[in-house]
């Protein structure tokens, strides 16, 4: 695990309106890290400052050691990817598959060198079948995959994902967490923004929850997911395993460890109805 | 006859080649909190666009079966109309907020109705009070945070005192505080003056504590409906279980659960207290 | 230039005796104001004219908010004066210079009206005048969405940007290609966009009731008439001065006044 973006102190603001107010926060390749809190806070903000689309106005971004300052857009989308939360604004080619070349070829990516991965792709996100259709008459939850594929396509080592839940059905939404299990594994960065608190507590490693432009609180998911007080402060309610661990501690009954997932959950609650373990 | 009558309603959107409602039926009454899930496209928003009459009315297209909001029947009342009986509010605020203050957002329905200005003012500050708007009724809506701003969105159709309120998604994209926010204020008005109030959403760890009732649709039909929990259990492997009743499903397996489904975290804890208790002590 | 330059036109909410006067009065006030700029031809009435329109915009305590946006027009006050200076025949300095104050006297003319009025303030005041509410709402709604488009405008580009794609490369003629990448996305979803605003309006009833009485209540008040008569007898006072000759008369002698120009 290496330190993929630097965050260091960053203040932003549009048109002077603070929006960041002294940011530091590090995205590691290989950890998928939840940046959440309350609406306004400034996350979608943050997140357009690691491949430079905006810069900061104090501290630095530095992204696998290069500050933003110094890269365009193009050499840090490189390493980088982002994919924004309305699919419609990020679609801009005729054909699905045209919309997976078009990103390849921006890359540098020879013809058919192109090809071969852009069949892939759409293979790997059950896209094949649209190939030849508009993106634009795509469902949602389509959509959205499409413009997740076409960043993944070329391969950058970090993943930006701005609220990638968001208005999506049961079914994407578990194909969207599937994906970045596969993409940790093979060691990408992965970021997500979202207020999806069960989606975060399945996926994410680290949680950093951002309250009016800085981050209150960031950590391990099972630290910061249990943490009433910062989730409440960031707007957030804590996920449901935790709040009914919380509520079984506070009868007396303390779980030796802090589930955050139904699996967990279970097994502890095996041991202690099996009492094979007694509370203190 | 119910508030909301459907029976059979098959919807075939101008220029597309299926059909988007393919034979729903649904009847509903005052006082009802109904959540309406399934997955993307089965045809969720159609249905809602029915209530007002957007289907068939603005979206154009072929129509079959019955429809009947409020004893009037869909296909021949115009939107305008029904407006006065279904509150729509939609996913994104921002487009559907217009005015420059919340004050006149909250005229602006009431004034298309043509009524008088001092009946509009009456009925603009009791709005206000009751939903707590007092303080910010000069503000832009624009300048609101995303949970204020669908506040603003349910009053501002709430001013016509429709009977059904229709919600597509109305917290998709607001923090969860700002959500449950939104859900309670919703089923305020249902338990309170007993509107009926059908609501979409995704993310049913949010929404089912509110429901009286669950609706699941799927290629345009409606395959289950009844009591959120009974629901939830027959069609889980199309909505998806809660953390919480995947947790119940696994201790039921072993023999440590039973009876019904929880909802919430509450009812977890409390069943896993209460067999504790009886085992051990 | 950004959208930024459009903040020039966006109205703030203030308490003001310029906020609180009717749109109709601000209407009046504005093509004086817009009149006299395109009337006069010399930097020094065109200058005293900017210091009325600054005064009017201490009054509306908007000051600021003009000085920031005229530093994102500052490019295009250059560009007309640069033209000007570069194009001229004779008198580059003098008549370079009255364009582009003129420029600036128009533009704050309307920052003015646009910074003190909201855009239902001023359909309110186009349905009392006689137009029918589809129209007047039509124009609020423009209005409305202006931010929304320059802000799905900035999210569209972002997102080309960051698949890699260089909209600033390339030749003139490549460049043009490039923003259509830009516009389709942008179409497509502003197509989206009105469809469901309409659709949220059909919501709220419009259009149910023939007749709508406006909720703002418009009616002139004292200060409005004054305010109107003030502007109308400015407005008088500059179409007299310039057609009677007055005016002409004064420019010959500012211009000998400063030989060297
Ligand atoms: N282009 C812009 N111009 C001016 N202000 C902006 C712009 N984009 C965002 N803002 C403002 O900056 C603040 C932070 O916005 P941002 O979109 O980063 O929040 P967020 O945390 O992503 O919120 P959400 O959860 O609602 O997506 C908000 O007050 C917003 O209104
Ligand atoms: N305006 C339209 N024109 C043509 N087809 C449409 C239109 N709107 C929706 N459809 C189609 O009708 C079907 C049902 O769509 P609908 O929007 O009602 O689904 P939904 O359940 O609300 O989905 P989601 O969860 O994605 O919002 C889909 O196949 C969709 O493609
Ligand atoms: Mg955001
Ligand atoms: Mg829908």
């Amino acid at each position: 695990m290496g330190d993929a973006i630097l965050v260091e102190d960053v203040y932003f603001s549009y048109e002077g309106l603070p929006v960041l107010k002294g940011v530091t926060l590090t995205v590691r390749t290989g950890e998928v890290l939840a940046i959440m809190g309350e609406n306004g806070a400034g996350k979608t903000t943050l997140i357009k400052h690691f491949v430079g689309l905006l810069k900061p106005e104090r501290g630095r971004v530095l992204v696998f050691g290069v500050d933003t300052r110094e890269a365009s857009v193009a050499q840090l989308a490189r390493r980088v990817g982002v994919i924004f939360q309305n699919p419609d604004h990020q679609l801009f080619a005729e054909s699905v598959e045209g919309e997976i070349l078009f990103t390849l070829r921006n890359m540098g990516y020879p013809p058919d060198e192109a090809r071969a991965i852009c069949e892939r792709v759409l293979k790997l996100f059950e896209l094949d079948r649209y190939r030849g259709r508009s993106p634009y008459s795509l469902s949602v939850g389509e959509r959205k995959r499409l413009a997740i594929a076409a960043v993944v396509s070329y391969n950058p080592d970090v993943l930006v994902l701005d609220e990638p839940t968001a208005g999506q059905d049961f079914f994407n939404k578990s194909k969207i967490s599937r994906l970045i299990f596969g993409l940790k594994r093979q060691g990408k960065g992965v970021v997500v923004v979202t207020h999806d608190v069960e989606f975060a507590a399945q996926v994410a490693d680290r949680v950093a929850l951002m309250v009016d432009g800085r981050v209150i609180r960031e950590g391990p998911a099972g630290e910061v997911l249990t943490d009433a007080e910062a989730l409440k402060r960031a707007r957030l309610t804590m996920p449901q395993i935790p709040a009914a661990a919380a509520l079984l501690e506070a009868e007396g009954l303390k779980l030796p460890s802090k589930p955050l997932l139904p699996g967990s959950f279970y097994l502890e609650l095996l041991d202690l109805l099996n009492h094979r373990w007694v509370g203190p | 006859m119910a508030l909301v009558e459907l029976k059979g309603v098959r919807f075939r959107y101008a220029g597309s080649d299926r059909y988007a409602l393919d034979g729903a039926s649904l009847s509903a009454e005052r006082g009802e909190f109904v959540l309406l899930v399934g997955p993307s496209g089965c045809g969720k928003s159609t249905l809602l666009r029915v209530l007002n009459g957007l289907v068939p009315h603005f979206y154009e297209g072929d129509f079959e079966g019955e429809a009947r909001v409020a004893g009037l029947d869909v296909r021949s009342t115009p939107t305008h109309v029904l407006a006065r009986h279904v509150g729509m509010v939609f996913q994104d605020p921002e487009n559907q907020l217009f005015l420059s203050s919340v004050e006149r957002e909250i005229a602006f329905g009431l004034e298309n109705l043509g009524l008088p200005r001092a009946e509009v003012r009456r009925r603009v500050r009791e709005v206000l009070k009751e939903f707590n708007l007092e303080s910010i009724k000069d503000r832009a809506p624009y300048e609101l945070s995303g949970g204020q701003q669908q506040k603003v969105a349910i009053a501002s159709v709430m001013a016509l005192e429709p009977e059904i309120l229709a919600l597509d998604e109305p917290t998709a994209n607001l923090d969860p505080l700002s959500a449950l926010e939104i859900l309670s204020l919703v089923k305020r008005l249902t338990s309170e003056k007993g509107v009926l109030a059908l609501v979409v959403e995704h993310r049913l760890e949010l929404a089912l504590k509110f429901a009286t009732r669950m609706v699941v649709m799927l290629d345009g039909r409606i395959v289950a409906d009844g009591a959120p929990r009974d629901v939830l259990l027959r069609t889980g492997s199309i909505v998806g279980y809660p953390p919480v009743v995947v947790t119940h499903l696994l201790l039921k397996r072993r023999g440590l659960a039973e009876g019904s489904i929880p909802l919430t975290s509450e009812e977890l804890a409390r069943a896993v207290i209460g067999r504790w208790a009886t085992r051990y002590s | 230039m950004s959208a930024r330059v459009l903040d020039i036109f966006r109205f703030r909410r203030k308490r003001t005796p310029l906020h609180a006067l009717d749109p109709r009065a601000k209407f009046v006030m504005l093509v004086a104001l817009s009149a006299a700029s395109l009337a006069l031809s010399d930097a020094v009435s065109l200058s005293a004219l900017l210091a009325v329109e600054a005064a009017l915009l201490a009054v509306a305590k908007s000051l600021r908010e003009w000085a920031r946006s005229l530093a994102g027009l500052s490019t295009l006050l250059l560009l007309i004066f640069a033209l000007n200076f570069l194009t001229l025949p004779a008198d580059r300095l003098f008549v370079a210079a009255a364009m582009t104050l003129r420029f600036l006297c128009l533009t704050t003319a309307f920052s003015i009206f646009f910074l003190t009025t909201t855009a239902d303030e001023l359909a309110a005041a186009l349905e009392v005048s006689g137009v029918p509410r589809e129209y007047s709402m039509m124009f609020t709604m423009s209005l409305r969405f202006v931010p929304s488009l320059a802000r799905d405008l900035q999210t569209v580009a972002d997102a080309l940007k960051s698949r890699g794609f260089e909209l600033e490369k390339g030749g003139l003629k490549e460049r043009v290609r490039n923003y259509t990448y830009l516009l389709v996305p942008l179409i497509v979803y502003e197509l989206r966009r009105s469809i469901m605003v309409a659709e949220a309006l059909e919501a709220r009833g419009f259009g149910a009731a023939k007749k709508v009485e406006p909720y703002v209540d418009l009616s002139l008040r004292a200060r409005d008439y004054v305010a109107i008569a003030v502007s109308a007898i400015a407005l008088c006072a500059v179409i007299w001065v310039v057609a009677s000759g007055v005016y002409g008369s004064f420019v010959n002698q500012v211009r000998a006044y400063f030989p060297q120009l």
